[in-house]
């Protein structure tokens, strides 16, 4: 095996340089297209919160001018530290998350502040609050490790510790985990509470983007023919079958259907992606089907969401409530909607959908903004996943161009499993629209892949380590040439 | 293996696929997001369990509902504590007006109106509008085609009788009468103090008064489903107006056999051995002369020009109706008749043949309008803060050619006015008139006394107002049902010259 030595020789005297220059001092470096961003930003949040403020109190004032200005002043300084570590990453990234982060915040300053509560000492936070605090942490990690990461050999180098942590987690959560309206999503420990599942997906992408990029020249070139299907040899397939009995396991043991569709949607695009093969696609696919069908047949909960898919109107007030609800809220908001704070009927006091704040603020967002706001929302997660696959094209390497990519899909693919639960396009599953639902462990870990993003995206980053080391696919018998 | 090693494969190509592939399932969103927030919006926020229905309901005066002269049948008061609850014109109208009750929800125009009377409707491009305003309720009055006074003389003829009285316009397809009877006091089931007890009671009360029987009642036809079996006959050339039998009067005196099934008559007495034609069969209203002509239309053609009349489906009506049916429509014979001795006994309308009496009325109207169906109407106007928006009549479809709806309009003259007709239609008449009509006398089967019925329309060469009358029970069509429609008819084409 030849290591390939020009390539490292090239770029070695390079970093080097780089490297020193660094030493000696940090050069500042304007960011003026997310400057002017983030400016759109600010500016479209402060009419959002006057129009709030408008329809709630009757006065053209901002809804809640001090949180507001405690976001945008976090957006300002996650901004200015990019700037003065002088980085060369995306400039698009962090206005986007502010953007989406924003219409969070407006949108739970309106719910019910009884929604959720906490308790910091002697003050009690409302919802808005809570989500305000969540939003800010998310900006600061976004920001720390857009700015704080310039290696990725943590990353690469220990794929399968990474995976084994996914593991880890994934049975804390059927150890400790809670139970909430049949699903075994979050685990406290002490006072904290998370979802293990959304950081689960950025861990099994680190491990995708190392395991497809070791054996990816494997997969592409080694051929069986089964009939008409041209198929890597056999036991190649071995991890797709792992994955999807990951991805099962995972609805077993925690129920999360949400998770289980993600990760193996994201799994699929990836090899899809590292390899070309659309007969590993159809091959998943098929899986996936079957998968379900043994879902369905073995479980109800998973049998009543399929259900209520086919027909979300057939039990109204019972098992399609929720969805029903939704629904009419974007019937509600039509194509202008009906304005911020101005949606959401209380009924006898209480909100109409359940679990607004979590699993369905696009209906929230679909009533209020109609659907022109609601189209835009979704565009803004694609222009996520346009600059994350952006980053992923132009990468320096296979691990880079695949891990930008699992990042960006991973947002994307959340957002529109939600968003396709929300409007019955697809069953309801209880995943969070991602930067946008309440919730510190989604919001935690959305703020991770955004700041994975910027820092793969950073062109004065450490370059990639020479490739040399193949996957442990190329040590198996039987490879034939 | 070397070249897979030093020449890296850019991913660029499969990752533009997947961005291909998310932004389609992404297009597909925003077009979830168009069907249900644009296409099936107007539908959903105009649902009654629509949370910002129910919002509206406790806090905006419902719209008001009229007759066609102005009289206010349903307004809005304030009880006790404040709150609005809302106030009838009279017990003769609950049937249709219904009730909106903060306890026991809405029925009748105050359900399939509800989105119009509390406010939230309005089509798409005024929907969009609608938000910027500062109030976005608006309420819309609704005027009627019906007539209170037409409709309290309706309830009265019925009396203490259960049945059904409808009244339309057939050149306009306006309902000017729909009666049914018992009916019930709405403003008690509306008014909060009263509403349980009052409801409780008419739950419980075996005449079924909540029972809209006008719209929602099926009953078994008799004699007067001979004009449906004569536009099937008619329609669709199996019979002319000259069609005889000659099996017909020999078949008088015991009965005509068809697969071993006597088909009988009571009118031999009078027409002997006369073989008869359409118009003197309709006067004399012979089972057997209808019998052959249904077996002569065969099933499947008569069922098909049933529908046309709107049997086998809702009708198009401002409020829910029950569907008519010529048969039960399980069987293996054209049509879905079960054999021939179904068919013989459908066409003169006693086998599981069930109609409303809005059909029947429909059934009147299509021969009064020479063979053309309009969609029957109550609702004639909304008026808002937008202004007024008039409905006006709208043509379904033509069931019949004009000459073969003028051929059934004159028996149906002769069965009013003929010599024999008199003796079944007997008050049906409307004075100073010519009447088209025809009665029936629906047996049900065991002991109980047969249903009583009566379609019509006058005046037959210009006809203004439809009928069809139903009496549960009430004994034979000209005792009870004649009487009441040649009553009512008169009464209307007095007030309308």
């Amino acid at each position: 095996m030849t290591v390939a030595p020009d390539i490292g020789a090239r770029r070695a005297p390079l970093a080097q340089s780089a490297r020193a220059g660094r030493r000696r001092r940090i050069q500042p470096r304007a960011r003026w297209g997310e400057a002017r961003l983030l400016l759109l930003v600010a500016v479209t949040l402060l009419v959002g919160s006057i129009s709030l403020g408008a329809t709630l109190t009757g006065a053209f004032v901002p809804y809640d001018a001090r949180d507001l200005a405690i976001y945008l002043g976090a957006l300002l300084v996650a901004h200015l530290a990019q700037v003065l570590a002088g980085r060369r990453s995306d400039q698009i990234l962090l206005p986007v998350m502010g953007m989406l982060g924003g219409i969070s915040l407006l949108l739970m300053q309106r719910l019910p502040q009884g929604l959720v509560t906490m308790n910091l000492g002697a003050t009690e936070l409302g919802l808005g609050e809570v989500q305000l605090l969540w939003l800010v942490l998310a900006i600061a990690l976004a920001t720390v490790v857009g700015v704080a990461v310039r290696s990725d050999r943590w990353l690469r180098r220990y794929k399968y510790t990474w995976a084994a942590l996914g593991i880890g987690l994934l049975l804390l959560a059927f150890v400790l985990g809670t139970d909430i309206g049949g699903s075994r999503l979050s685990v406290r420990i002490g006072p904290f509470s998370g979802q293990p599942s959304e950081l689960l997906k950025v861990i099994l992408v680190v491990f995708l983007a190392g395991y497809l990029s070791e054996n990816r020249s494997l997969l592409i070139e080694q051929d069986t023919r089964v009939g008409p299907l041209r198929l890597p040899p056999l036991p190649y397939l071995a991890p797709m079958v792992a994955m999807w009995a990951i991805a099962l396991g995972i609805v077993v043991i925690q129920r999360d259907l949400g998770a289980a569709l993600l990760f193996f949607a994201v799994f699929l695009a990836l090899v899809y992606a590292a390899t070309g093969r659309v007969s590993l696609v159809v091959i998943g696919l098929v899986l996936f089907l079957a998968g379900s069908a043994l879902m369905a047949a073995l479980f109800g909960h998973v049998r009543a969401r399929i259900d209520v898919w086919l027909d979300p109107f057939g039990d109204p007030l019972g098992a399609g409530y929720q969805i029903v609800q939704s629904l009419h809220a974007f019937a509600r908001g039509g194509l202008l909607g009906v304005g911020l704070g101005n949606g959401l009927p209380l009924v006898g006091g209480r909100i109409p959908i359940p679990e607004v704040h979590t699993d369905f603020p696009l209906a929230a967002l679909g009533e209020e903004l109609g659907l022109v706001g609601m189209v835009a929302i979704l565009a803004l997660y694609l222009v996520i996943v346009q600059r994350g696959l952006r980053i992923g094209a132009a990468a320096a390497d296979d691990f880079r161009a695949i891990l930008a990519t699992g990042l960006a899909l991973v947002i994307g693919v959340q957002a529109f499993i939600i968003a396709a639960g929300n409007l019955s396009v697809l069953p309801l599953t209880g995943v969070t629209l991602p930067l946008i639902s309440y919730g510190g462990s989604s919001l935690l870990a959305n703020a991770l892949v955004v700041g994975l993003l910027l820092a793969l995206s950073d062109k004065g980053v450490e370059p990639p380590p020479p490739p040399g080391r193949r996957g442990w696919l190329s040590r198996l018998p039987g490879r034939g040439r | 293996m070397q070249s897979g090693a030093s020449r890296r494969r850019p991913l660029g190509r499969t990752i533009i696929h997947v961005a291909l592939v998310l932004s389609l399932a992404f297009g597909v969103l925003a077009g979830a997001g168009g069907y249900w927030a644009v296409f099936r919006a107007p539908e959903l926020v105009r649902a009654p369990d629509d949370p910002a229905v129910i919002a509206a309901a406790r806090t905006v005066p419902r719209g008001r509902i009229l007759d066609r002269d102005g009289v206010v049948l349903a307004d809005n008061e304030r009880g006790p504590k404040g709150e609005l609850q809302r106030v009838y014109k009279g017990r003769a109208i609950s049937q249709v007006v219904g009730y909106a009750s903060s306890r026991y929800g809405r029925a009748g125009l105050e359900l399939a109106f509800d989105a119009e009377l509390s406010g939230l409707a309005s089509d798409p491009l005024n929907d969009a509008l609608r938000k910027f305003g500062a109030d976005p309720y608006d309420p819309q009055d609704l005027t009627l085609s019906l007539s209170y006074g037409l409709q309290k003389a309706a309830i009265a003829a019925l009396g203490d009788f259960r049945g059904a009285v409808v009244m339309l316009d057939p050149t306009t397809g306006e309902v000017l009468a729909l009666a049914s009877t018992p009916t019930y006091d709405a403003s008690k089931v509306a008014d909060p103090a009263t509403a349980r007890q009052s409801f409780e009671a008419l739950q419980a009360d075996k005449g079924e008064p909540l029972l809209p029987r006008a719209t929602l009642g099926r009953y078994v036809p008799g004699s007067v489903f001979k004009i449906v079996t004569a536009i099937a006959g008619l329609g669709s050339g199996a019979i002319t107006p000259a069609t005889t039998y000659k099996e017909q009067p020999g078949a008088e005196k015991n009965g005509l056999l068809v697969d071993g099934f006597r088909v009988r008559d009571g009118h031999h007495v009078t027409t002997r051995s006369k073989a008869l034609d359409f118009i003197e069969a309709t006067e004399a209203s012979c089972n057997i002369w209808f019998a052959l002509t249904g077996l002569q239309i065969g099933g499947k053609e008569f069922v098909d020009y049933a529908g046309r009349l709107g049997f086998g489906a809702p009708l198009p009506f401002d409020l829910p109706t029950a569907i008519s049916q010529v048969t039960g429509g399980s069987g293996s014979a054209p049509g879905g008749f079960k054999d021939d001795v179904e068919l013989a006994n459908a066409a003169y309308g006693q086998a599981e043949t069930f109609v409303t009496p809005l059909q029947m009325a429909l059934v009147a109207s299509v021969v009064a309008n020479g063979g053309e169906l309009l969609r029957p109407r109550l609702v004639t106007a909304f008026a808002g803060k937008a202004g007024k928006r008039e409905v006006g009549p709208e043509t379904l479809r033509r069931v019949i050619d004009a000459q073969a709806a003028s051929s059934i309009m004159e028996a149906m003259v002769a069965a009013v006015e003929g010599d024999l007709g008199r003796r079944f239609t007997a008050g049906s008449k409307v004075r100073g008139v010519t009447t088209a009509g025809k009665s029936g006398t629906a047996e049900l089967g065991g002991t109980g006394e047969p249903h009583s019925w009566f379609i019509g329309f006058a005046p037959a060469d210009a006809p203004k107002v439809a009928i069809a009358v139903v009496v549960e029970q009430g004994g034979r069509g000209a005792e009870i049902a004649s009487p009441i429609a040649g009553d009512l008819m008169t009464r209307y084409l007095a007030a309308n010259p």
